[in-house]
């Protein structure tokens, strides 16, 4: 047993600090230092930066132009970009759709969108909560109806996603949508890819508890597909969809931006004076060192040749707890001046309120965190998964 | 990085875990627990022979060169069967602290350890204390002699030597001695996890230059690794317990039936025992981070291990707690193993620094 990383790993955590010292766009990283809420444009920089560098394919094997790495590097490069501030990389992409189309995709499909998820040309969203189906997602009832006109095939979409993150920045969406009705639920459901631009759908936004706009509702009307952007064989789109979610096991339990939160408040309890919050910032310290080993062991495990598979749903659900409770502490550590909020994206014009400067910025975590243990499969969920898979009840 | 254990580590496990299995089962703890010993001096025999007594001892004086992963292992081990025979006390407080020491009579001591018959016990602690080991009350004057009483003293009656901390000139030491010596006198209790432990007073107990194993900053040293092993081991077990725990409630919820079904078919049931999982898996991996730090002696292990004990503490505690829940009436019958497993988590969280205890040295 040894906890240290390969001399190579290190050099290549050498690499990746000096990406973010000297590559990682200053304008990005000046915001997100004092807690402003980066735009769009801010977040396509930070992305067109990383496919600069090669990078944007973190997770996908060289021969689609990835960048093939270890599960050892890819847990030191998420680290490293938490650890440093950086947003969180984009997943619609490049973490989801991505791996799905070079994995169940044609030819064709390969080529027309990868190179635009490589290059953050394409913003991608995804589709598939619906108003009526949530951790239920199988249930879902958008409907697709294969069409042909003048020897064109193409699909009619009906129905309404919920809950689309940044849905309203998106140039397309993949969606998950129900072809055919007759067997078990399961078995109807299609992977469809769609343009935003296409005529029949509306995004309206849903403002969030942080006052924040975030997710949307995107409502389809008569919106007309073409077959060809059907990804595999219809009515295989769930077992495309589970595909999706265990191809996100790394970085899932955002460490790096954990220890980031738990080092900011340690210095900012340190010089409070107050055991109360001195030892509830120990308590996370303990508790994410538990995670972080957690996911060590599960990459250890893949490196030797097993294949862990329930188990990194502790990471999602630990990893989410714990993200939760340290934008509870900030709270906490701002006393009476949680009481004041002016909004997710801090006071404008450099107004300054009365208080600690992180009050502001520990509330709206607190508020958007909640989102964490609901979204990716609810903890209620996970566990769920944990009982079937590894209790076996 | 590797986290996996290695062969050698797999092979000891499993020796362990047989042995367990074959000779070390509920009903025989019981019948050792309840009889006029405090331990069953046979299985020690057999813990000798397995060579399991000799294991961390450097090379030197006759061991294995075994470190604190393969004590982990054992300890991880002896936790799922509750096992009560004095390892902790005898091997990692008494043997490990002379073996790292510069004792002159270090060599035979192990020797004899080794064999499994003889016993040693490390007097560290005193009544109102708390867990401040290294400024006792108990004194050298300078002639010598030692005066103080030390509590809870692990296998105290059974042993032959005694460590002793004390003070002598304001400067910490470590003293060994017979505990037949003149002026020393042993009262015997048991603990709530079915071990025993005495209250030892010395009372003008003459010594010499030869009861001397070490003084000030070395024995200091010596005081704090050895705890920190000793830590570690209990932890540890901790980690057994809460394993067993986890896996015995999940037995028993798969066998009861009740409204005509295994009462591990309710929701509420499984993400109760999910919620065990979990815990016993985080323990897992604060353990391996703890060992594997004071494994490489690094600057931080009173850290870590501080981090895993505090952990285990609380969520030891918890784990055991949701384990009788879940066993209904059975989880509180005497006869039943799993009510034991809380007894013993009550016992570790009280052994060298509480969770409380160690929450608050994480800060330090």
């Amino acid at each position: 047993m040894n906890i240290n990383f390969s001399k190579e790993d290190l050099a290549f955590k050498d690499e990746v600090k000096n990406w973010l010292d000297n590559e990682y766009p200053s304008h990005v990283k000046e915001k997100t230092d004092k807690g402003i809420t980066i735009s769009k444009e801010d977040l396509i920089d930070f992305h067109k930066a990383l496919s600069k560098k090669g990078w944007m394919g973190y997770n996908w094997p060289t021969e689609y132009g990835g960048t093939g790495w270890s599960a050892s590097k890819l847990y030191i490069f998420n680290k490293e970009l938490g650890l440093a501030g950086c947003p969180p990389i984009l997943p619609f992409g490049v973490g989801m759709v991505g791996p799905v189309i070079y994995t169940f995709g044609n030819d064709e499909q390969k080529d027309r969108f990868l190179p635009d998820i490589l290059n953050f040309n394409t913003w991608w969203c995804q589709g598939y909560s619906e108003p009526g189906s949530g951790s239920d997602l199988a249930s879902l009832k958008t409907k697709a109806v294969l069409r042909n006109d003048l020897d064109e095939d193409y699909y009619v979409v009906n129905g309404s996603k919920t809950w689309t993150t940044l849905a309203q920045n998106a140039d397309w969406i993949f969606c998950l949508v129900r072809t055919d009705n007759s067997g078990i639920k399961q078995e109807g459901i299609s992977f469809l890819l769609i343009d935003m631009k296409s005529p029949g759908i509306e995004v309206k936004p849903i403002i969030t508890i942080d006052g924040d706009h975030e997710v949307n509702s995107v409502f389809f009307t008569d919106v007309k597909v073409p077959a060809k952007n059907l990804i595999g064989e219809e009515g295989k789109g769930w077992t495309y969809a589970k595909f999706l979610l265990a191809h996100e096991r790394f970085g899932i339990a955002g460490v790096g931006a954990s220890m980031r939160s738990l080092n900011r408040l340690k210095d900012i309890i340190s010089q409070l004076d107050n055991d109360d919050l001195q030892r509830k910032v120990n308590q996370l310290e303990i508790d994410l060192s538990a995670i972080e080993i957690t996911e060590l062991r599960l990459l250890s495990a893949l490196e030797n040749g097993s294949h862990p598979g329930a188990e990194s749903s502790i990471l999602k659900i630990k990893g989410t707890e714990m993200q939760q409770a340290l934008s509870e502490l900030f709270v906490e550590a701002s006393g009476e001046y949680a009481l004041m909020y002016p909004g997710p994206h801090g006071y404008e014009n450099n107004y300054k309120p009365a208080g600690p400067d992180y009050a502001a910025e520990g509330l709206s975590a607190f508020l958007n965190m909640r989102k964490t243990s609901i979204y990716g499969g609810s903890n209620e969920i996970q566990k769920n998964i944990l009982s079937k898979f590894v209790l076996g009840v | 990085m590797n986290l996996n254990y290695n062969e050698e580590q797999i092979m000891l496990r499993e020796q362990i875990q047989k042995f367990c299995e074959s000779e070390y089962d509920f009903y025989k703890r019981e019948d050792i627990v309840k009889s006029d010993n405090d331990f069953d001096q046979n299985v020690w025999k057999l813990f000798a022979e397995q060579g399991w007594l000799s294991m961390p001892f450097s090379e030197q004086s006759g061991g294995f060169g075994f470190g604190p992963i393969e004590l982990s292992i054992l300890f991880e081990e002896f936790g799922k069967s509750l096992v009560i025979e004095p390892y902790l006390s005898t091997i990692v407080l008494s043997g490990t602290l002379l073996d790292r020491s510069t004792f002159s009579e270090k060599d035979d001591l192990i020797e004899k350890i080794c064999s499994g018959d003889f016993h040693i016990s490390l007097a560290y602690a005193e009544a109102g204390k708390n867990y401040d080991y290294l400024n006792p009350i108990s004194t050298l004057d300078s002639k010598n002699i030692l005066n103080g009483t030390k509590t809870l003293v692990l296998n105290g009656s059974n042993s032959e030597k005694l460590i002793v901390t004390c003070i002598k000139d304001n400067i910490f030491n470590l003293v060994i001695l017979d505990s037949n010596t003149e002026g020393v006198s042993i009262n015997s209790f048991s603990t709530v996890d079915g071990q025993s432990c005495s209250e030892i007073s010395f009372e003008n107990v003459q010594l010499d230059k030869s009861n001397f194993i070490g003084s000030g900053d070395q024995a200091v040293t010596l005081m704090n690794e050895t705890i920190n092993l000793a830590t570690l081991c209990v932890s540890a077990e901790a980690v057994g317990c809460m394993e067993s725990c986890y896996l015995k409630t999940l037995e028993y919820t798969k066998n009861r039936e009740q409204f005509g079904q295994p009462i591990s078919s309710f929701q509420v049931l499984q993400h109760r025992m999910v919620d065990m999982y979990i815990e016993s898996e985080l323990a897992k991996s604060l353990l391996i981070r703890a060992m594997l730090e004071v494994n490489n002696r690094s600057d931080s292990m009173y850290k870590h291990v501080s981090a895993l004990k505090s952990y285990i503490g609380t969520s030891g505690k918890l784990s055991a707690k949701e384990a009788v829940q879940l066993h209904g009436g059975m989880g509180v019958s005497e006869e039943m193993m799993i009510g034991h497993y809380l007894k013993k988590m009550v016992s570790i969280d009280a052994l060298f620094g509480n969770a409380d205890f160690h929450l608050n040295q994480i800060g330090n």
